[in-house]
């Protein structure tokens, strides 16, 4: 009886929310319905005249019911003072430019360089780090480059006067040659002079070739230098891991391709291609339709280098492998000319 | 160094097109940068037979002729004499268009039907020679295309051959050698019957002053040469890999030279004084006239082939003008010698010339080479110029000998990472010319004598890996241990440091490590000692950076062309003498700002907030901007405006983490900059150590704050930190924060006007402990610091 009654309010109650149109209305609704004499109110006073088992019920109900008007009312109410706003007066014309904050912009290099060595942390390798300006030892002898190699010349290394010795320095008469670094191979033998295999390190820097600079060429490089040591460190290893990152760093699916080269300090020594970034193999001209890019050096370590660090001769195996990151930014962003790189032109920074 | 495809086919006997040629040699041996067909423009031009010459009945030094080109005969109007029935000659057929440009079209000639030329030597573009028609030899096939006849039509293999290769490869039988070992194939050349022949030479005496320098000399003498045009055939070689013919003995010599690798010469024994060749160095300051007309004078150096009296060639560079081959010699005293690859590289450079000769010898060749080149420039010879052998000398006192190697062929699949057949390996060997004894992978190689790269058991893998083709060893995945790698964590600080500055909204920019005496004395950096290159590009790139400052002042000089205002920074080395065998190398970050308009030091505070939010980021709490501290030490000084520049430190820390400060202005007007520009320098490595904080957390207040603002007058020389830290000493804990909002100068004193905000953290404060410290603060300014409280 008294269950109906409710459901009697709830129904009326929802019928005529429907029809409120303005804060009167609101106004009396509530009274009707949810105020001090309204009806459910009532109810809920008599409560306590119930029995136990009805008092539950019927409280349940009405408190229910209450709930559901009170959401109606909000309901309502938030609808009224919505209607009353005029968005249309405020209409903005998004295509305004806005004054922007502005933001900085690392450098390119920089930028290949994070991507390249987040790439080889995530495959778990180390980066290492050596001076930019080496003894002739590290850069050349260590790495089983001969004693008359061209690359000691004077046209292709910048050689540094040998400094005003301090008096009291004790190596004073030491006749090192000190050179700026050509590459960054002689991180190898720092690193192994201090580390046993198993490793694997990555070693990105600076590097110094004395040429005259043109579109294609500068004669401060950036290179890019991974080494891994271990047990049975092969070929096949090698070819993985360029395979892994080339895809990687490009974001599809690149092949790579090995030919033979020479450099003293690996044996075998490859140069290594990728198939074209632009038209994935088919030939076009960025890869001058050979399908192939050449992008760097590898090899597997020459055993003298392994003895240059103080390992025994065929104790371990591993391979070394270097590429330029300037060369890496131009095919990835299609630069012409190197020289922009290092010109310091914010015309030029800015775009990355 | 180029090649013709019909030479290398002739030798090694391949059958693949130059496309596939090149492909595999590209992934075998060497790189082929390139493909260049010739004869092509000959297309047209035929072998005919004259059949029948009769006069021009209306010219008199015309004829008509009937020539057979195999489809037809043909009607041809000539004007040479030379020609005589049963010849053959190149037809120029209809529609050929010449090398000159002209095309063969059918005419009448006087009334005379002519369709078609009879061709010169020079107006086939094979030389300068317009005596009469090309006469062919009588075996030449009537119809065949003039360049196939004449093996015109050929491809030139550019090949980039590696440096350790250039002792057997920059000669045609080296690559024929890849060729045959790419097509498992073993090289059918004699080459060990190549031996000098036992007649000793009665005519030449040699005599090697300097063994080290020349490990063994061939000479050889010829009588009764006759010095003239090389046959065609030698002439197009030659063309081919790009060497100029010039007379049938040096044209031997040269094409030994490249199908051996081992450069020759040849004198005129006639102006070999003394019929003595002495191999000697230089003495200083002497004299000679190189065959290339330049004049050059030696130091000791240098080796020379000398005779009696006088240098006659720079040994395994180039010969000498007056001791040359001329029309007139008529014996010749031929030279296949084996000298110093480091002497002859130093002395070509110190001269400046680089030769084919030179090319060879400085990458160190094979001392046997001399010998086998030596018999077959003797056969050309003979064969080409009539020539006989009177007989040699050969001065060989340490002969070099066929090494061995042992070699493990499961180290080399262990290494290589591919399971290549044994006896794979052993047939690749052998066709590269080793000999190989040994069984069950265990090999001794015994290594031919011109393979002078080959050393070690990694040299004789590389072989392997190599011929069997780098993309058939399948890539695998490395099996190593898990474990996590070390965090080098300057890398990782430093690129946390650029990630900031760029939300800081500062562009980075790199320059190069060096800059020159000029840009250090602008920046009054001249009287630090600097390290110096010994061989720079240019005065300019001399010095090694002491600091970034210069090379970014550049910057800012370069880009207020284009922009108004900017903020750039670079991180890089700095390079300090420093008395040890390595100079110290620091890394910094240099940061610059430049803002459109400064009236009070706008751009220094805008550098000063970036080195603070910085230095917020970074976790680094107690950053603090103190006078220059003008130890005469700080060499650096000259560049930073004395009243606007300070260090910058951290609490708790000794010395200084770097600079900040407007660059001196005049050093700006010497890089013409017309604007203010302030810059921080920090070094990364302190940067990082004050950086290395742990960060803990602090209670957020539950009590509010109050504000209560302070006005006060105080003398020039007090400084806004010194107030800022008196009021927080006077404020017995209770002082939450101080901020400047006002600052004005008032004749001679400044005006402060400072908010102090006040709270406790385990109550409200009341008013009257609010003013009882506002009363000690102000007590604390007046006494300790003379200030004047304004009301």
């Amino acid at each position: 009886m008294l269950e109906q009654k409710i459901l009697g309010i709830k129904t009326e109650a929802l019928e005529r929310i429907r029809s409120v149109k303005d804060d009167a209305g609101l106004f009396e609704f509530e009274k009707k319905y949810l105020g001090r004499k309204s009806e459910l109110t009532g109810i809920l006073k008599g409560l306590k005249d119930l029995s136990q088992e009805d008092r539950k019920k019927i409280g349940e109900l009405a408190n229910a019911v209450k709930m559901e008007i009170s959401e109606a009312l909000e309901g309502k109410k938030r609808e009224l003072k919505n209607a009353g706003f005029d968005f249309e007066s405020e209409r903005i014309d998004v295509t305004i430019p806005s004054k922007a904050n502005g933001y900085g912009h690392p450098h390119i290099l920089s930028i290949v360089q994070r991507e390249i060595e987040d790439i080889f942390t995530a495959m778990g390798f180390e980066i290492a780090d050596g001076p930019e300006i080496e003894q002739e030892f590290y850069n050349f002898d260590a790495l089983n480059v001969a004693k008359d190699h061209p690359a000691r010349d004077m046209q292709d290394t910048f050689w540094l006067k040998p400094e005003i010795q301090n008096p009291k320095s004790k190596i004073q008469n030491k006749s090192e040659n000190i050179l700026l670094r050509t590459h960054t191979s002689p991180v190898q033998v720092r690193y192994m002079e201090k580390h046993k295999p198993p490793f694997k390190i990555i070693v990105p820097g600076r590097a110094f070739r004395n040429e005259a600079t043109d579109a294609t060429h500068e004669h401060t490089l950036h290179q890019f230098e991974a080494l891994v040591v271990g047990d049975g460190v092969n070929v096949g290893n090698f070819k993985y891991i360029a395979e892994t990152f080339f895809t990687k760093f490009f974001g599809k699916k690149l092949e790579i391709r090995l030919r033979p080269s020479y450099f003293p300090f690996v044996e075998p020594g490859f140069e290594f291609d990728i198939s074209c970034t632009v038209c994935g193999g088919r030939g076009c001209p960025s890869c001058k339709h050979t399908g192939w890019l050449e992008v760097g050096g590898a090899g597997m370590v020459n055993q003298n280098v392994f003895v240059s660090a103080g390992y025994k001769r065929n104790a371990y195996q591993g391979f070394a492998w270097g590429f330029g990151l300037e060369r890496l930014a131009m095919m990835k962003y299609k630069i012409d000319d190197i020289r922009l790189i290092e010109s310091g032109d914010l015309r030029f920074i800015r775009q990355f | 160094m180029k090649y013709s495809y019909n030479w290398l086919k002739e030798l090694s006997g391949t059958k693949l097109s130059p496309e596939k040629l090149r492909g595999l040699l590209t992934l075998r041996s060497f790189e082929v940068e390139g493909l260049e067909e010739i004869g092509q423009e000959l297309e047209g031009v035929v072998i005919g037979k004259i059949l029948e010459i009769t006069k021009h009945p209306n010219a008199d030094k015309l004829q008509l002729t009937k020539v057979d080109v195999g489809k037809t005969v043909l009607d041809i109007v000539c004007g040479a004499k030379n020609i005589a029935v049963g010849q053959k000659v190149p037809v120029a057929t209809v529609g050929t268009k010449m090398p000159s440009g002209l095309e063969i079209k059918a005419a009448e000639i006087r009334g005379e039907k002519s369709s078609g030329m009879l061709c010169a030597k020079d107006e086939l573009g094979l030389g300068e020679d317009h005596a009469g028609i090309f006469i062919l030899d009588k075996d030449a096939k009537i119809g065949m295309g003039l360049a196939k006849f004449l093996k015109l039509d050929d491809v030139i293999f550019n090949i980039d051959i590696l440096p350790n290769r250039a002792h057997d490869c920059l000669g045609y039988v080296g690559v024929a050698y890849e060729i045959t070992a790419i097509e498992n194939r073993e090289f059918d050349y004699d080459y060990s019957g190549l031996e000098l022949p036992k007649v000793k030479s009665k005519k030449l005496k040699v005599e090697v002053a300097d063994k080290e320098l020349c490990s063994r000399y061939v000479g050889a003498v010829m009588e009764n040469v006759e010095v003239k045009e090389s046959p065609f055939w030698i002439q197009s070689r030659l063309a081919a890999s790009g060497i100029r013919p010039i007379n049938n003995i040096v044209d031997a010599t040269n094409l030994v030279m490249l199908e051996l690798g081992q450069p020759l010469h040849a004198f005129d024994a006639a102006r070999v004084i003394g019929g003595r060749i002495v191999v000697r160095r230089a003495k200083k300051g002497e004299q000679i006239a190189m065959l290339d007309g330049t004049g050059k004078i030696l130091s000791q150096e240098n080796l020379v082939i000398a005779d009696t009296e006088k240098p006659l060639a720079v040994a395994g560079v180039m010969g000498g003008l007056d001791s040359g081959i001329d029309p007139r010699t008529k014996t010749i005293i031929l030279e296949s010698a084996n000298f110093n690859a480091v002497s002859v590289r130093k002395t070509r450079v110190g001269l400046g010339l680089k030769t084919d000769a030179s090319d060879r010898f400085e990458k160190d060749i094979d001392p046997n080479l001399a010998e086998k080149a030596m018999v077959r420039v003797i056969e050309i010879i003979e064969h080409i110029a009539g020539g006989k052998l009177e007989g040699i000398v050969d001065i060989y006192p340490k002969k070099v000998k066929p090494w061995k190697i042992k070699l493990d062929l499961e180290y080399a699949n262990k290494l290589l990472g591919e399971n290549i057949p044994f006896k794979k390996s052993v047939l690749i060997l052998k066709s590269l010319g080793m000999d190989i004894s040994g069984k069950d992978g265990e090999l001794v190689v015994e290594v031919p004598t011109f393979r002078v790269d080959i050393k070690t058991q990694e040299d004789l893998i590389e072989e392997i890996g190599r011929i069997f083709g780098y993309e058939n060893i399948k890539s695998q995945p490395m099996v190593t241990p898990l474990v996590s790698a070390k965090v080098n964590k300057e890398r990782f600080f430093e690129r946390n440091v650029k990630n900031i500055l760029a939300g800081l909204r500062f562009d980075e920019v790199y320059n190069y490590s060096f800059y020159g005496q000029k840009d250090a004395n602008d920046c009054a950096l001249g009287e630090i000692k600097h390290l110096e290159l010994a061989n720079p590009m240019n005065p300019g790139q001399q010095l090694m950076r002491v600091s970034l400052i210069p090379n970014i002042l550049k910057n800012v000089r370069d880009n207020l062309r284009n922009f108004k205002s900017f903020n750039i920074f670079e991180s890089g080395r700095v390079y300090w003498p420093n008395g040890g065998i390595l100079p110290e190398e620091r890394k910094i970050i240099a940061m610059a700002v430049i803002l459109e308009q400064d009236k009070s030091a706008e751009t220094f505070f805008a550098a000063k907030s970036a080195a603070s939010d910085l230095s917020g980021k970074l976790g680094i709490k107690d950053v603090y901007f103190d006078n220059f501290d003008a130890a005469p030490s700080d060499s650096l000084l000259g560049l930073w405006h004395p009243g606007r520049s300070a260090e910058i430190k951290v609490e708790g820390m000794d010395g200084k983490i770097g600079y900040i400060g407007e660059i001196n202005p005049l050093i700006l007007t010497l890089f013409k900059i017309n604007r203010r520009v302030a810059m921080v320098e920090l070094d990364l490595e302190k940067l990082m150590e004050a950086a290395d904080v742990e960060v803990e957390f602090e209670a957020i207040r539950k009590y509010p704050t109050v504000l209560r603002d302070i006005s006060i007058l105080a003398g020039r020389e007090i400084m806004v930190d010194g107030i800022m830290k008196n009021i927080k000493k006077s404020g017995a804990g209770l002082v939450v924060d101080v901020s400047l909002f006002d600052i004005f100068r008032k004749e001679e004193k400044n005006s402060f006007a400072f908010h102090i905000e006040l709270g406790a953290v385990d109550r409200t404060l009341e008013s009257a402990e609010i003013d009882a410290v506002m009363a000690e603060i102000i007590t604390g300014l007046e006494k300790e610091l003379g200030a004047e409280i304004r009301k």
